[in-house]
């Protein structure tokens, strides 16, 4: 039995609130020399990214056996505690954790989330709903430099709901990981 | 009696001349000289002004590198409007870098003997720069140009990308001297 579960994220933007700009510019004078001076100002909004995504697919899965796929990301955040919350929504009916082949029922799968890499096991998100107070360890945006992920996505689906599927049939649906600030 | 060479009664400097006079003549003309340049030294001024404060705002997009330019005017009156211009920084050592406080922002600092100009030669920290020339032929350019030079404020995508989120400020100051 084949069942594929593809992926995609979106990053959410938050904004810092913009300081008055101090109006400091100094004029030089006529002279052998002439000093002048500027000031410069600029505000940095929080921002996350998460990146290193990879589809998931379960072939020929045992039914006998819950199935489980965990991958690491990276999920960066430029707040000062490295904070972000994560939404995640299924292509299911409102949203909801589901795989579809055509006029069979759906099934459902599972996710987690931890943040950290390399785990197997997290905290169990519900579609739609958000999850705060992670944190991340990136130093760089696309984990390019210092840690390489940063996270752990766990997607699973039960010895239940695969001996409930039709054998031989491709299953499908999308999974959205939307993180913002914190 | 023609003196020998080397053999001089005053001293041995002026050589197959007449003692005294040929040291004179030379002395006169270093007076002269030093003077002259003494002068010309005093005269070289410099002045730059209409410099205006850099406000980037929220900065949106981390993908692109932010630049903002202005235009200066700097007057020298030395010959061909000759001038230096040494930047600094209020960051650490003098660098070119805003802070919230808690954290730093990295920019870099462009130059151009020309106004209107949105890139230019790189600054680097506390080191001069020679060989600019001014076209401004009025010390603060309220006749002639308008401006003469461009100052370049960058930030770069690749600082943006690791900034923490925050309101970063810094100074900038220019030095600018005759040559």
């Amino acid at each position: 039995m084949n069942k594929f579960i593809r992926i995609a994220v979106a990053g959410l933007l938050a904004s810092v609130a913009v300081a008055e700009p101090a109006l400091a510019s100094t004029q030089g004078s006529f002279g052998s020399t002439s000093t002048g001076s500027v000031t410069i100002n600029a505000s940095v909004p929080g921002r996350v990214r998460i990146s290193g995504l990879s589809d998931v697919t379960f072939s020929n899965v045992d039914p006998s056996v819950a199935a489980s796929n965990a991958q690491n990301v990276c999920v960066w955040s430029n707040t000062s505690t490295k904070g972000y919350t994560i939404t995640a929504t299924g292509s299911g009916s409102a949203n909801a954790f589901t795989l579809s082949s055509g006029a069979l029922a759906p099934v459902p799968y599972t996710v987690e989330w931890a943040p950290s890499s390399g785990q197997t096991g997290g905290t169990s998100l519900t579609a739609g709903s958000v999850l705060s107070g992670q944190t991340s360890s990136a130093t760089n945006s696309d984990c390019s430099a210092g840690p390489s992920a940063s996270a752990s996505l766990v997607v699973s689906m039960s010895s239940t709901t695969l001996q409930g599927m039709t054998a031989g049939v491709t299953y499908n649906g999308t999974l959205t990981l939307v993180v913002a600030p914190e | 009696m023609l003196p020998s060479l080397g053999a001089h009664p005053g001293g041995g400097r002026a050589r197959n001349t007449r003692a005294g006079v040929p040291r004179l003549t030379l002395s006169l003309a270093f007076l002269a000289a030093a003077i002259g340049s003494a002068q010309q030294a005093a005269a070289q001024k410099v002045r730059v002004t209409n410099l205006s404060d850099v406000n980037f705002g929220l900065v949106s997009n981390f993908q692109a590198d932010a630049r903002r330019s202005q235009n200066i005017c700097l007057f020298s009156n030395s010959t061909g409007g000759r001038y230096s211009i040494t930047a600094s920084g209020s960051g650490s050592g003098s660098s070119f870098a805003l802070s919230d406080g808690a954290h730093t922002l990295p920019y870099e600092v462009e130059w151009s003997d020309q106004s209107g100009q949105s890139s230019g030669a790189s600054l680097a920290p506390t080191v001069t720069s020679t060989g600019r020339v001014s076209a401004a032929t009025q010390q603060t350019c309220n006749s002639g140009p308008a401006t003469s030079a461009s100052l370049i404020v960058v930030l770069r995508a690749s600082s943006l990308t690791q900034a923490r989120e925050g309101n970063y400020s810094g100074s900038l100051t220019l030095l600018v001297a005759a040559e």
